[in-house]
């Protein structure tokens, strides 16, 4: 009985964003023959949801960036049309109230930078020009990255067309901030979404930065009328009319190869199955410790490389219906950032640890979704991104009781800062940890954003060693764990960036075929 | 730093570089392959395993309880029983004949059991009348056989982040089981909540592990003597619908009933058959109790499909073709409309991994290819686009054509 051909021309391990994103590319590109494999029996990785008792609950995203209006396409939602995956996306009201209870800062701002920086001049008089001025830099640095990130260009021309990103590249998002002489409450008030990349201000190359804040506050930001799962099923389903495989149920145990490059994979069943390319959704910690076969196929830069990065956060989400409509229950914010400080190397350090956590998001999913659940009932998810670090030796005896004492400490920190009563309102409740990632979409240690967005670690750097980082032939890494980063809009981007790889070395090497064969002619 | 400095700095991107290079170049050369937290998600959800039955005994005239302990396995290893909430359930694999089918029992010893120095898990099945998964059970399984399952699975557990501490149980039949666990664990005093249970049977004969249900009332009694909190923290409420000679409560568990043994704020689990579920829920809805307090267990589908709201009845007896498509490889058998589709692939010997067999979990999520198919209402678990995009479960799906479906390969 065979389930697979012998070969394919490209296998991926793994149909989350990022692996459905490169067969998307490739398939664009003529690249037909894939076969996508997937260890749940849902494609999409994150970008799920799940039901209880008849309702469905988002398990992840809480805002989808560079989506873009239909007229003003930012770079996610133009690949999507392009690729012909049709998407009903709902925008989200609001960009963020942020809350600081410390210093009473209370304050709800809107996506378009002249609304946004209008809504902190009304708090703050006269920083309004400034922040407008702050955010025109980082919307030109978003620019540039968006330009050179596809157009390879000399530094020469770099300089001359995109000098904002150049001059900026080596500071962190602290130090650019810095200059503008914000008070210490602007400076707050610009900073809740340094948790979506998941690392300090005082460390967070500001190229990161300013995509975000210029990518949220510009296009505002979306969900999928049927959860990020519609966005995982619409990938699949083109992804499957233009003729690849793809199959559920199916981890990947094993990438194959001979002589530096790969030749295949070995799935957990036995399943040994051959290709030219192979896309790894999985780890490079993973793929080059445990994965590739035989092991002494990895050169020790790979190792190096795994071990000088640090891993970047993991969940720990609080997903809760609650019986009563939003307005009866007092929710009036879809996302509410806050916390008693917005000191980032503070939090940092709470992020080390199982808490208590201050810093949390919440998000009230009606309030962009109506149709989220029956009438009369609330969607309601708590969310925090600590560090794996104090996760490690957790014991099985202990699981179910951390859970609720994490849940019960977020839930108390949320009721005390907003006055809004939960508890008495749960009809279900689901905690996500590090160890609930790992189960259902294998990630190493539960990470879900990658590794660190450091200023040591910085994405130009990423993109400036490309080539060195590169270390088996034919095996491209599709995640998080790739140069764009995290998040459901950089998954694609890593995505396409792993297709356009492969597509540059078939390219190469039909290249260099056709130079065999013509000097077998001459000859 | 100031603004002037940095609009002249263009060296950034080569610094950054230099930097990140420096780093990785620093790092150690040994690989370190180890993974804690997927460590610890295997060992919460080992999947499918094999164990060892270690003792069979009867746990009513009609009902007889099997306990399981870890088997080793032939590479070495030894199958581990995973950390448990009173309440879920086990999934068994069985070869029976030529087909493989699958088959959720709830797991009726505490999870403290399963932590001992000697783990053990027990299910307890109840053969009233003649079926087909029961009867194997009873005539098939004895001390010392290995059978394979996968635990643990379900959500019908105690949740003191929503629940009150009152927990009123309305069980009929076996339905008692995920009462037994939690009662077991009260005794055992790691699970604090004031549980009192009406148990619905037709006749004291009928009773299910009513002994251990009593030696469970006698610890805590005994526990009581010790520590006044104990007071009221199990009580077991037997209610006969049909036996004149009974002495305690009589007739069915209605709201009248539910009332007179409710106090305060409570949280109702209910588990039993479709017929007593309709009216325990028409109770709770009079009460004005709302979904919050009302939890009930996952429901196999019932096996007369008459049961099933807007079943279509004229299908039943039709036989229709169904090809079954795994990877490149296909498969045509036949299928008959009333039954699940899960349960025709299963009869051709042909795995699919079901779990709950209630529309429920999803593990048995399926692609319909072509073809109509009939969902049943019951315990639908089916996310919004997989109705809009024709996924579907297959436990709980009916064929009203010829069908194609996809399924995963295991």
């Amino acid at each position: 009985m065979a389930f697979y051909k012998e070969h394919y021309e490209v296998v991926i391990i793994g149909g989350g964003l990022a692996g459905m994103a490169c067969a998307l590319q490739l398939q664009l590109k003529g690249v037909k023959d894939i076969l996508i494999l997937e260890k749940h029996n849902l494609p999409g990785g994150l970008a799920t949801s799940y039901v209880r008792d008849g309702i469905e609950i988002e398990a992840t995203l809480h805002e989808m960036m560079s989506i873009g209006s239909k007229k003003d396409r930012l770079k996610v939602g133009a690949f999507f049309d392009e690729a012909g995956v049709s998407i009903d996306w709902l925008k989200v009201p609001e960009a963020y109230r942020f809350i600081q209870t410390t210093d009473g800062i209370d304050i709800t701002l809107h996506a378009g930078f002249g609304r946004m920086s209008m809504e902190i001049d009304a708090q703050y008089p006269g920083w309004g020009k400034k922040v407008l001025e702050f955010m025109d830099l980082c919307n030109t640095v978003y620019d540039s990255m968006n330009t050179l990130s596809v157009t390879p260009m000399s530094k020469v021309q770099m300089l001359l067309q995109h000098p904002e990103f150049v001059k900026t590249a080596g500071y962190t998002a602290q130090e650019v901030m810095a200059t503008f002489g914000f008070p210490k409450e602007v400076e707050e008030i610009l900073t809740p979404y340094w948790i979506y990349v998941g690392n300090p201000m005082s460390t967070l190359p500001f190229t990161i930065y300013a995509f975000l804040m210029a990518d949220y506050f510009r296009g505002g930001s979306y969900v999928c009328r049927g959860f990020s799962h519609e966005m995982s099923m619409k990938m699949q389903a083109r992804v499957e009319e233009n003729g690849a495989q793809f199959e559920l149920r199916q981890e990947v145990d094993k990438i194959l190869v001979r002589d530096g490059r790969v030749y295949g994979v070995r799935t957990k069943r036995g399943d040994e199955i051959h290709a030219d390319y192979v896309v790894s959704g999985a780890y490079p910690n993973k793929v080059y410790t445990q994965m590739i076969e035989p092991l002494s196929e990895v050169p020790e830069g790979a190792v190096k490389h795994v071990n000088g990065r640090r891993l970047s956060v993991c969940p720990v989400s609080v997903m809760m219906v609650l019986e009563g409509t939003p307005e009866q229950l007092g929710i009036k914010d879809y996302n509410i950032f806050s916390g008693n400080t917005m000191d980032t190397d503070e939090i940092w350090k709470d992020l080390h640890t199982t808490g208590p956590y201050r810093f949390l998001t919440s998000i009230c999913l009606n309030l962009a979704n109506p149709g989220c659940t029956p009438e009369g009932y609330t969607q309601f998810s708590i969310t925090t991104l600590p560090l794996v670090d104090g996760f490690l030796d957790l014991k099985e005896s202990e699981y179910f009781d951390f859970k609720r004492r994490l849940a019960d400490q977020m839930i108390s920190e949320y009721e005390q800062t907003t006055g809004v009563h939960l508890r008495e309102h749960i009809v279900e409740i689901e905690v996500e940890t590090p160890v609930t990632v790992s189960h259902y979409v294998g990630a190493w240690k539960g990470s879900i954003y990658g590794y660190s967005h450091s200023i040591d670690d910085h994405a130009v750097a990423r993109l400036q060693m490309k080539e060195e980082d590169h270390f088996i032939e034919g095996l491209e890494f599709a995640g998080a764990h790739a140069i764009s980063g995290n998040g459901m809009g950089p998954a694609v981007t890593n995505g396409r960036a792993a297709a356009k790889a492969i597509l540059e070395d078939l390219e190469r090497r039909d290249k260099a075929a056709q130079k065999e064969a013509k000097g077998g002619a001459d000859r | 730093m100031k603004v002037k400095g940095f609009l002249k700095d263009i060296g950034g991107a080569s610094r950054v570089t230099k930097m990140r290079r420096e780093m990785i170049q620093a790092a150690s050369p040994v690989p370190d392959p180890k993974d804690p937290i997927r460590e610890l998600a295997d060992a919460l959800h080992p999947g499918r395993q094999t164990f060892v039955v270690t003792q069979v005994r009867d746990a009513s005239p009609t009902s007889r309880t099997y306990r399981f302990e870890p088997a080793s396995n032939d590479d070495g290893t030894k199958s581990h029983i995973p950390a448990f909430q009173a309440g879920q359930y086990a999934t068994f694999f069985l070869q029976i004949g030529d087909s493989l089918v699958s088959r959720a029992y709830t797991i009726s010893s505490a999870p403290y059991e399963a932590q001992g120095e000697t783990p053990f898990f027990e299910i307890t099945i109840r053969r009233n009348v003649s079926y087909f998964v029961p009867d194997w059970f009873f005539e098939n399984v004895h001390t010392g056989c290995r059978v394979d399952a996968a635990l643990p699975h379900g959500t019908f557990y105690y949740e003191p982040l929503r629940d009150a501490r009152k927990i009123v149980a309305l069980a009929g039949g076996s339905g008692i089981t995920p009462f037994v666990s939690m009662a077991r664990e009260i005794a055992h005093g790691t699970l604090p909540v004031d549980l009192t249970i009406l148990y619905g049977s037709v006749k004291a004969d009928d009773i299910v592990c009513g002994e251990t249900l009593a030696a469970a009332e006698e610890a805590c009694a005994a526990l009581h003597a010790e520590d006044p909190s104990y007071e009221g923290r199990l009580k077991v409420v037997h209610v006969m619908s049909d036996d004149p000679s009974w002495k305690g409560e009589r007739g069915f568990i209605t709201r009248e009933l539910i009332e007179k043994y409710s106090e305060g704020d409570t949280t109702y689990m209910f588990c039993g058959p479709l017929a007593m579920y309709r009216a325990v829920s028409a109770s709770m809805d009079a009460m004005g109790v709302t979904l919050r307090r009302f939890r009930h267990d996952v429901m196999a589908q019932p096996s007369n499909v008459k049961q099933i709201p807007g079943f279509p009845e004229e299908q039943i007896g039709q036989v229709y073709r169904l090809t079954v498509v795994r990877g490149i490889q296909e498969d045509v058998i036949e299928a008959r409309a009333d039954e699940p589709v899960a349960v025709a692939i299963e009869r051709a010997g042909i795995l699919i991994d079901t779990r709950c067999r209630g529309g429920e979990c999803g593990f048995c999520r399926s692609q319909l290819l072509s073809g109509r198919i009939f969902v049943s209402p019951l315990g639908d678990g089916r996310r919004q686009m997989d109705k809009e995009m024709g996924w579907f479960h297959a436990c709980s799906a009916y064929p009203v054509s010829d069908l194609k479906v996809k399924i995963p390969i295991l």
